[in-house]
């Protein structure tokens, strides 16, 4: 058996994410072996695992030995979560709970002398709807005095997003996306008027750090020579920093803005009658399939992965174009403890290969690990909506997973009708027929339940 | 000898370069912790003296209760 390095993980020199059989492995190298050692002795790994804030880790002491060298020192095993997410794709409330994540830890270990060398959001995963810290070598020790090395970092990556949906409505996923460092402060500025920079925290945060670093660009050695001069942080004044950011991060929430599907769940052309029967299919397919990983693409707010949840399915992850749509669903599964994870998704524009390499951070497709997808009041959307051929529409759907359930949605119902006023109907391919072909070249009906008039569902099952 | 000087210029100018790009982002970070630290610091010894306040009036104030 082979150890496949994980392409994402080359940054820190102390230590590599490594795949074998299917189990997630980090090796410690030498660079890497004090830290390690510290954080051992110091006993930081169980109580960070026992107080929520860090994913079970395990050193695995025999079964490498024939991988030990004079640079690979200590093997530890990590869980293996279902999907991995990144923080472009969460919602507003995700990527908050991640700050907040993030700075609890950092005040945990503070208390016991360690800090985080970096804060990278990519540190930080969903399991089980809960944020969780992956990366146990960024745990260090703390070095009174010593400045926090990722504050710049923690503001870009957090931060920086989480107010330009705060102030300014605008919300930061496809941004995030472009620039995997997050928002620069700079950037950030430029968009803030007056009334934003007058607040106290805003001040100092976004504009002043603005200024400095613009000043500090322009003259790099004056820069410097500044920070040589500078007094050593005291450790109140560190937890200070974290304990400020986190009072602020708390209070804040997303600038109102209404999106086309807010009250879609609300007020489409469904009848509640509709909508039962679409539930007993889901729940009939999920009893059947019994999914441990379900994908639920166009989820909306959640509810028919939860009925889904409810009937046999053990986990889902929700796609949704709809960043409002992705916030009240988190919401929805939080409150009612789903293992339900929405994620913000634009399927013609799915998330890409990014970063280093182009292999730093894993595409959609890359991450498909669904034994089961649900893709209900969704194709017309592509079909009709983004002018996707059916063909690729169909296929590409039941490319998610091995079985399925999609919802055929005809001409002549009353959303589609909508879509097409303006438009036109440029679709001469688009009906029943050429949908079930469709089906068929991929694999097989299972079964069909007729919704409406003008609406069926199809489960499916590829070859 | 010119070529020997002109790369050692080159890379000396890149690397000052690349020096100042990756530690530019940190400096106004560090200057801005300085302030923002001894804020947070002065604040919490505020918020522990409001506390020592408080609890000294709520004390005899308590006290004073009980007399009555």
């Amino acid at each position: 058996m082979e150890l496949l390095k994980n392409p994402g993980s080359f940054r820190d020199p102390s230590g590599q994410v490594y795949k074998y059989n299917n189990r997630i492995i980090r090796i410690v190298k030498k660079f890497g072996k004090n830290r390690y050692e510290f954080i051992k002795e110091q006993n930081l790994i169980k109580e960070s695992i026992d107080s929520d804030f860090l994913i079970n880790t395990e050193e695995i002491e025999d079964e490498f030995t024939n991988f030990k060298s004079k640079d690979f020192c200590y093997f530890l095993e990590h869980e293996k979560l279902d999907y991995i997410s990144y923080p472009y794709e969460w919602g507003f409330q995700q990527l908050k709970d991640a700050a907040l994540h993030h700075l609890n830890f950092q005040i945990f270990l503070l208390e016991r002398n360690a800090i985080l060398i970096d804060s990278s959001a990519f540190n930080i995963q969903f399991k089980n709807n809960k944020p969780i810290f992956i990366d146990v070598l960024s745990i260090d020790k703390y070095v009174e005095g010593e400045y926090w090395k990722g504050h710049s970092q923690f503001l870009q990556q957090f931060l920086n997003p989480l107010l330009l949906r705060s102030l300014k409505g605008i919300s930061f996923n496809d941004w995030y996306k472009g620039n995997l460092d997050g928002i620069k402060t700079t950037e950030l500025n430029s968009l803030l008027n007056l009334k934003d920079k007058l607040s106290f925290n805003v001040f100092f945060s976004v504009v002043l750090l603005s200024k400095l670093e613009m000043k500090n660009t322009r003259n790099p050695k004056a820069a410097l020579k500044k920070i040589n001069e500078k007094k050593p942080l005291s450790k109140n004044s560190y937890r200070g920093l974290l304990i400020q950011l986190k009072n602020w991060i708390k209070k804040l929430t997303p600038l109102k803005t209404k999106t086309e599907w807010d009250s879609y769940s609300i007020s489409n052309t469904y009848e509640k009658e509709q909508e039962n029967k679409k539930i007993q299919v889901i729940k009939k397919f999920s009893n059947k399939i019994k999914p441990n990983l379900m994908a639920d693409i166009g989820c909306n707010d959640g509810l028919y992965s939860f009925e889904s949840l409810k009937a046999g399915c053990k986990k889902a992850v929700g796609f949704d174009i709809d960043i409002n749509a992705i916030d009240r669903a988190y919401k929805n599964s939080l409150e009612n403890n789903f293992n339900f994870l929405p994620l913000y998704f634009n399927a013609t524009n799915p998330s890409a290969k990014l970063g280093w390499y182009e292999k730093e951070r894993e595409s959609f497709i890359d991450r498909l690990n669904f034994d089961a997808v649900i893709a209900l009041a969704f194709e017309h959307h592509l079909a009709l909506g983004q002018n996707i051929p059916l063909e690729d529409t169909v296929s590409w759907i039941m490319k998610i997973a091995k079985n399925g359930l999609i919802e055929y949605v005809e001409k002549t119902d009353e959303t589609v009708k909508r879509m097409l006023s303006l438009k036109g109907d440029i679709f001469p391919n688009y009906n029943q027929n050429n949908f079930e072909k469709n089906i068929l070249l991929n694999g097989k009906i299972v079964d069909k339940t007729i919704i409406s008039k003008t609406r069926v569902i199809y489960e499916f099952e590829t070859n | 000898m010119n070529k020997i000087l002109i790369i050692t210029f080159f890379f000396t100018f890149l690397l000052n370069n690349k020096a100042f790009a990756y530690l530019d982002p940190g400096t106004g970070s560090i200057i801005l912790q300085s302030i923002l630290g001894a804020i947070a610091a002065g604040a919490s010894y505020c918020a522990i003296y409001w506390k020592k306040i408080k609890n000294f009036f709520n004390k005899n104030l308590r006290k004073k209760d009980n007399k009555d």
